[in-house]
């Protein structure tokens, strides 16, 4: 599993794993199923107090985007439609907030504002 | 030998109204906080703030004026061998044999406990790139800091009390202390405390803070606590109609214009407040998390305020 932490940018570690494993769960790259690895291994691996690791890996349960069966192993839960679907809008929603924040700074109006959106989506989709 | 208290486990130090004078001067005042298991602890503080004072009175190399201040469950002042060989000490200023070499020096601590682990000892030798063959008087001063972390830790101390280990080492070695520590919290589930002023990198392993300010207590808090409730807030308002004061409590400093202001708040509920001041400036309220660095002079005034109130 791939993450990246900034220790430096004030966001809660916990919470950068968090929102980390959350999208990778949104976009399909951690599969329903997969493994994760240990507090332990994970620890080590992103040079974290292992109390973040499990800090982290325990909210994520509670939230049911994981679950651990036979005893120990930590899983990727298997996701109903509809949370998936607020899951994958979840994180564009956030980057959109900043956006239109951005837009109304700057008084690009709202039209403007979708065209460019619109825009943007069809250049990336090339 | 004293039996152990049944509290060793859960708060290997506890702090309670902890005071220490040298002559008329106060190093430390009516201090009180507890650590719990398993945590590592930033101590931090500016200069002269009471932090040494505090770790040398936590392993009983200082007696308290007035309070008591219990590690591993036992008054400070009375630890015995039972609790000593669970203590790991790394001071700003150790005191080696200097006549000795390395290996001499290591092998010379490690007769003191039933429990050096010889393993470990190589091991972190190698790591930390230390030559066991040089005499501790031609050591460079980096050098030295790396031999004092290792005399500290290779009897798998369960509370591991640190002054200011890492100042004179180089950010690669420092990066593989960090990792040392880290490795020691996962085989050992050992309790650090840890003072520093190179926050940036204490900040990658710590999971609470106790601030010290003038010898006072400013914080005890959880680290991630800390993070969530400290923020800098940019205000932009297209009206130009922000005040040029803010009166709430929650906003620690200012600065700006009508239309575009910074500031730095704490707030319980952070998010809560970004929507309120929103609504109430009708402004866009654009908020970032803070650095430990950027905290530290926060952390400080939180006690100006408190003694103002």
């Amino acid at each position: 599993m791939l993450l990246v932490i900034d220790h430096h940018n004030g966001v809660p570690a916990y919470r950068q794993i968090m929102e980390q494993v959350k999208f990778q769960v949104a976009s399909g790259v951690l599969a329903p199923g997969t493994e994760l690895p240990s507090t332990r291994a994970l620890s080590a691996e992103l040079s974290l107090n292992p109390m973040t690791i499990s800090k982290a890996y325990g909210l994520l349960e509670r939230e049911g985007v994981l679950e651990r069966r036979r005893g120990q192993t930590l899983t990727v839960r298997e996701q109903h439609a509809d949370d998936l679907h607020e899951q994958k809008l979840e994180p564009l929603r956030r980057h959109l907030a900043t956006a239109a924040t951005m837009a109304r700074q700057l008084g690009v109006s709202p039209a403007q504002a979708i065209k460019l959106f619109r825009e943007t989506l069809d250049s990336t989709s090339k | 030998m004293k039996t152990p208290s049944p509290f060793v486990s859960s708060e290997p130090l506890v702090v309670e109204n902890l005071s220490k004078l040298f002559g008329k001067r106060t190093a430390l005042r009516d201090v009180s906080f507890k650590i719990p298991a398993g945590r590592v602890v930033g101590l931090l503080g500016r200069n002269g703030a009471g932090k040494t004072t505090l770790l040398d009175l936590a392993c009983g190399l200082l007696l308290p004026t007035a309070g008591e201040i219990r590690t591993l469950g036992c008054a400070a002042r009375e630890l015995e061998s039972a609790q000593l060989n669970r203590l790991g000490v790394v001071r700003q200023e150790p005191r080696f044999l200097d006549w000795m070499t390395v290996r001499q020096q290591l092998e010379f601590t490690a007769s003191f406990y039933p429990h050096w682990d010889h393993g470990l000892e190589k091991r972190l030798t190698e790591m930390l790139e230390l030559d066991g063959a040089r005499r501790i008087v031609q050591l460079s001063q980096g050098d030295q800091q790396k031999l004092s972390i290792l005399l500290g830790v290779c009897h798998r101390p369960s509370l591991l009390l640190m002054d200011e280990p890492m100042s004179a080492l180089d950010p690669i070695i420092r990066a593989r202390m960090l990792d040392v520590l880290l490795e020691r919290l996962r085989d050992d589930g050992c309790t650090v405390l840890v003072s520093s002023h190179l926050l940036a990198d204490v900040e990658k392993i710590i999971d609470w803070v106790v601030c010290l300010d003038a010898g006072e207590l400013a914080v005890s808090a959880s680290f991630d606590e800390l993070q969530e409730s400290y923020a800098e807030w940019t205000l932009h308002s297209a009206t130009g109609t922000l005040p040029e004061t803010f009166s709430e409590t929650c906003v620690l400093s200012h600065e700006g214009t009508t239309k575009l202001a910074r500031m730095r708040v704490c707030a319980a509920d952070t998010a809560s407040e970004v929507e309120r001041f929103a609504s109430m400036y009708r402004a866009e309220v654009k908020s970032r998390a803070l650095s430990l660095d950027e905290m530290f002079p926060l952390l400080l005034k939180r006690r100006e305020r408190r003694a103002k109130s």
